[in-house]
């Protein structure tokens, strides 16, 4: 009964009482396999990539990485040699549960800023027409791009502090800092320039450093209510037997 | 977990799907040289009409004819020459010969990392001997592999 003298029904509980789970937060520092793997098949490619993150909580972590790539390609017309460095900053988040997750599992998506510089050159390009072969080569250009990406992976716990995971990058173009006419067909860090948009994969070796742990607040999962049998009626003057107190009346 | 491991799955082929693309070597399919396109006009009607017969080739390169007594032809495809500021070339419309000469700056140009890079040309002056040809004109000074007219000679 409360304090006007009305009688309260008492109402099943709505939701489970929530609980908490232990999550370590750690400082990773990753290194791309995929790179020399490719490098021992590819002499002419070669990306050396890493990146450091620290988790803000179980969700969210800041981003930063970089690498250096050297590339070189050559067909029967032309030669390009280019090499540069870049540089990554973003938030990745993690979609899993953290009570699923347990700081040892990972699967979300990045979303990163990109800035590469780079020089590139081509040292020999000749073109055959009516008049016989034109030959001709350009100078090194120093060059800066921007791009974004958005990457998402997986990442493992193998043992102890070191986790494995691969993540797939997604990146757009936002400028390439070539021209209409002679402009770069790769950019470290971005890859083929050829289109405004271009993909990747990487594996990573990853050491954790946990440098806190915090408790975070979960809901357990509802179970699932028994059907009513009876529809129960809106009336708040509905009579009860639950209590002892004055039954009031409909006003007439 | 299942959603998760079906996320997991479905990133792992995506994954390979974008290595296996990633390895595709490319061929070049497009247009490699960037001709100047000179179309034909009838001086008499204004209107484009393929000559009866129209031969072309270089100065000084007789033996080798971009077109020999071709018919129907109302755009002719001319290359200039990408290591020199200026060349010429002998035009003999319905039997009678002219002499056609350009004048203009080359630069190159990245067609794609497959076909490589060709030469487009910036055309200055055009100038003709007017035994067949009555007057020439640029209608676009720019010369690359896209299909647009740059000159119209009138005979």
């Amino acid at each position: 009964m409360n304090s006007t003298g009305e009688l309260m029904a008492q109402k099943p509980a709505a939701t489970v009482p929530p609980d908490t789970v232990t999550f370590p937060l750690t400082i990773r520092a990753g290194v791309d396999i995929s790179g020399p793997v490719i490098y021992l098949t590819d002499k002419n490619n070669l990306t050396v990539e890493g990146y450091l993150s620290a988790d803000l909580n179980e969700k969210r972590s800041l981003y930063l990485g970089g690498g250096y790539s050297n590339y070189k390609y050559s067909q029967y017309n032309y030669s390009y040699v280019t090499n540069g460095f870049f540089i990554k900053a973003g938030v990745d988040f993690n979609l899993m549960k953290p009570q699923t997750a347990k700081g040892k599992y990972w699967a979300g998506v990045g979303l990163h800023y990109g800035l590469s510089s780079f020089s590139y050159e081509i040292p020999e390009l000749s073109h055959d027409n009516y008049w016989g072969t034109t030959t001709a080569s350009l100078p090194t250009q120093s060059l800066w791009s921007h791009f974004i990406e958005a990457s998402p992976g997986f990442r493992a716990q193998f043992f102890g502090n070191v986790t494995i995971g691969w993540s797939i990058s997604l990146r757009k173009m936002i400028y390439s800092g070539g021209g209409k006419d002679i402009r770069p067909i790769y950019i470290p860090g971005y890859g083929l320039a050829a289109s405004s948009f271009s993909a990747g994969i990487n594996y990573y070796i990853i050491w954790n450093f946990r440098y806190k742990t915090i408790k975070v607040l979960i809901k357990k999962e509802q179970p699932e209510e028994p059907e009513e049998e009876t529809t129960p009626s809106t009336n708040t003057n509905t009579n009860t037997n639950t209590g002892s107190g004055n039954m009031q009346n409909p006003e007439p | 977990m299942r959603s998760i491991r079906n996320v997991i799955i479905a990133l792992i082929l995506t994954g390979f799907l974008l290595l296996a693309y990633s390895c595709t070597t490319g061929a070049c399919f497009d247009e490699t040289t960037a001709y100047m396109k000179a179309s034909l006009f009838l001086n008499s009607t204004g209107k484009q009409t393929a000559p009866d017969s129209l031969s072309l080739w270089g100065a000084g390169m007789d033996t080798s004819k971009i077109y020999n007594a071709q018919k129907s032809l109302k755009q002719a495809l001319v290359p200039l020459d990408a290591s020199s500021g200026s060349c010429s070339f002998i035009i003999k419309i319905n039997e009678v010969y002219d002499t056609l000469s350009a004048w203009y700056s080359t630069y190159p140009h990245l067609l794609s990392k497959d076909c490589g890079y060709t030469f487009y040309h910036n055309i200055d002056s055009l100038n003709s001997t007017n035994h067949k040809i009555v007057k020439i004109s640029i209608t676009k000074n720019s010369v690359t592999t896209i299909s647009e007219e740059n000159i119209r000679i009138y005979y």
